[in-house]
């Protein structure tokens, strides 16, 4: 997914003034000229000229040689063209939300063995290594993190594992 | 000599042995897959080194950033594909040395000049550091605003491609530095009523997410498909060395002097100083017509300067708490956590834990030539690893190791967003080393020039006050003025070539 000039110079133009007026809302430090609201407004200026030389750049572009076809404001780069990739990348961002969602409920290891099958599949792996590599990554990531470095990961549905 | 022997004691144990080892291994794998970076590695690493003491935790990072600087030049010159940015410079150069069957020679070159640009930049750092430190001491507000905006800048003019989509990366990074209580009014800013980000954006997830979450949603959307190089086997690496140590050794010298003081430069790093090391060596060489088909001088003098400043970036990092590349970035991240605040005093309250460190970095470019014999030898297998295996495998780590960052899954949201954000970023030519630069450096910008202005009662000239001060703000302000100078005279001569180009069309 690519952003021709005018789109990412409209995105962050918006975003910058967005930001340079929110940050009015901060109360000063008593006594001080500048406070809390200083450091956004710079960087709102700065994001907003980086915007407005993208919005010229392209105007100029568009100026210069008015024939020739524009490019689209949202362009697909080489790899969405290749079937299933786009989807591939929902995916994955998807498993991640359903685990930011339902692995308290249901426990690091099956959660985290259903991410590992499910991209394992979706990269064509075949199903032996599927499931011996989701097995010993599994198990291997909750004995490290649960048992040697003490991280609480939840256990969820599972009883307490022996290790 | 009291604290050498503390320091020798803190680093000769077995703990701190099995770390480096582990982190070596680690690092080497991860550079030598293309498409996996040195700091992405380094945070990786940074879920382990929570539950580390601070020798050994510091130490396994020190040891998998260079290990993987070096590492990333194997997939360059078998597949010319870089394993880490730093080796972009002259992966053309090693390929087409593969391409004649002479991958030996510029595989060994790269370890050998590796490992001595290191030890060089080591040196430096061990000597340089605490004198630096004894300035640093004396330094106030307007020094370090000076030095954060310095790195900022580095960051920008010499980083990027283009510089504008380099400055629109910083401003990211240094809009999310704003975010949360941390500022010096105490006010909650960009946090909408969450408790969470009141501390602020977790910086750890935040790593996680740009560096390693981006490439595995890149690589799935690819397909991960595997490589194949023109030469299946390699032969003695070290055949080559005493021929080159004896040719080559000025264009060594020089690599390494180079690579020093890029790495030194804060927010200029191994990168930067490999792409001036190539241009420099073409420039300065008797035959630089043989550069880009297959010459191993170039590669010589990249490979010394990258390790160099892989080393020396240490010394802002150390000295300033200033972080000269996104690797130092993250291990001050690390430094804070472990309680050792980055900066001059570190020099004087821990200096046996400082000169632990220094002690590693000697070691780890040591064991590098061994474990980097090892590697060559199966790199061709190695490079053809499974990738289609890898990145499942490294999201879960990635998810694993936000969560452990603070044992909620709110570092898993944070890892997410910014796995988005960085593979957004990619797509539209956007640099993301800049960004990190900005979520590190921002906080001690914004802080420096507040205190500053209260302690000068609101004036400006409070920053040119002090003589290193004045140096060094009128340095950042010709910096600026130079890039600015440069950027109005290139877009003349453009401007004039278009038109010439239109009278010559019109007339014809």
């Amino acid at each position: 997914m690519r952003f021709n000039d005018l789109m990412l110079g409209s995105m962050l133009l918006l975003f910058a003034v967005v930001l340079g007026a929110y940050s009015f809302t901060f109360p000063p430090i008593p006594g001080q000229r500048f406070g809390a609201a200083l450091f956004p407004q710079v960087i709102a200026l700065g994001l907003g000229g980086c915007a407005l030389t993208l919005l010229l750049q392209s105007w100029r572009r568009a100026r210069a040689n008015p024939p020739a076809p524009r490019t689209p404001l949202i362009s697909r780069t080489e790899w969405t063209l290749k079937p299933g990739a786009i989807a591939a990348v929902f995916l994955t961002i998807g498993l991640v939300v359903l685990y930011i969602l339902f692995s308290e409920k249901i426990g690091f290891l099956l959660s985290i063995s259903a991410i590992l099958i499910i991209l394992f599949r979706l990269l064509h792996v075949p199903w032996s290594s599927t499931l011996a590599a989701t097995l010993v990554g599994s198990i291997l990531l909750d004995f490290v993190f649960r048992s040697l470095l003490l991280v609480p990961l939840p256990f969820g549905i599972l009883p307490r594992l022996p290790w | 000599m009291d604290v050498l022997t503390q320091a020798s004691a803190l680093v000769f144990q077995w703990q701190v042995f099995v770390a480096i080892i582990a982190a070596a291994g680690f690092g080497l794998l991860v550079g030598a897959i293309p498409g996996l970076t040195a700091t992405m590695a380094t945070a990786l690493l940074v879920p382990f080194a929570f539950f580390m003491d601070p020798v050994p935790a510091v130490g396994m990072m020190v040891t998998c950033a260079a290990m993987a600087i070096f590492a990333g030049d194997i997939p360059g010159i078998l597949l010319r594909i870089p394993g880490t940015p730093a080796s972009a410079a002259y992966a053309s150069e090693g390929y087409a040395m593969t391409q004649q069957g002479r991958a030996e020679e510029a595989l060994g070159a790269s370890l050998l000049f590796s490992a001595i640009g290191g030890l060089f930049g080591t040196f430096v750092l061990i000597f340089a550091a605490p004198t630096l430190a004894e300035i640093a001491l004396n330094f106030s507000s307007a020094e370090y605003f000076w030095m954060a905006l310095l790195g900022l800048t580095c960051a920008v003019f010499i980083g990027a491609s283009s510089p504008l989509k380099g400055m629109i990366s910083l401003f990211i990074g240094l809009f999310v530095a704003t975010i949360g209580l941390n500022n010096p009014a105490g006010v909650p800013r960009f946090t909408f009523g969450s408790s969470d980000l009141l501390a602020g954006v977790d910086f750890i997830p935040a790593m996680i997410g740009l560096f390693a979450v981006s490439v595995v949603l890149s690589t799935v959307a690819a397909g991960a498909p595997p490589w194949e190089s023109p030469q299946k086997k390699t032969g003695n690496v070290f055949h080559a060395w005493g021929g080159l140590l004896r040719r080559y050794w000025p264009q060594q010298l020089r690599g390494n002097l180079l690579g020093t003081v890029v790495g030194a430069l804060p927010g200029a790093g191994a990168d930067i100083a490999a792409w001036i090391a190539y241009a420099v060596s073409r420039r300065f060489s008797r035959t630089p017509e043989k550069y880009g088909t297959g010459h191993v001088e170039g590669i010589v003098e990249c490979t010394s300067s990258n390790n160099a400043a892989v080393s020396s970036a240490w010394i802002p990092a150390f000295v300033f708490g200033i972080p000269g590349d996104t690797i130092t970035a993250i291990v001050i991240g690390v430094l804070y956590v472990k309680g050792l605040n980055p900066g001059p005093t570190l020099f004087i309250f821990n200096p046996e834990t400082i000169y632990a460190v220094f002690l590693i970095f000697i070691l780890a470019n040591l064991v590098m030539v061994p474990l980097g014999w090892l590697l060559i030898k199966s790199a061709t297998r190695m490079i053809q690893a499974p990738r289609r295996i890898l990145m499942p495998l490294i999201l879960a780590f990635c998810i694993v190791g936000a969560y452990a960052s603070n044992n909620s899954v709110y570092g898993i949201v944070i890892m997410l967003v910014f796995g988005v954000l960085g593979f957004i970023m990619e797509e539209n030519d956007i640099p993301i080393a800049p960004c990190i630069l900005g979520i590190v450096l921002g906080p001690i910008v914004e802080a420096r020039f507040i205190s500053g202005m209260i302690r000068g009662d609101g004036s400006l000239l409070y920053f040119f006050e002090r003589p290193i001060a004045a140096g060094l703000g009128l340095f950042v302000i010709a910096i600026w003025l130079l890039s600015l100078v440069g950027w109005l005279r290139r877009r003349k001569r453009r401007l004039a070539a278009a038109g010439t180009q239109d009278g010559s069309e019109a007339s014809a």
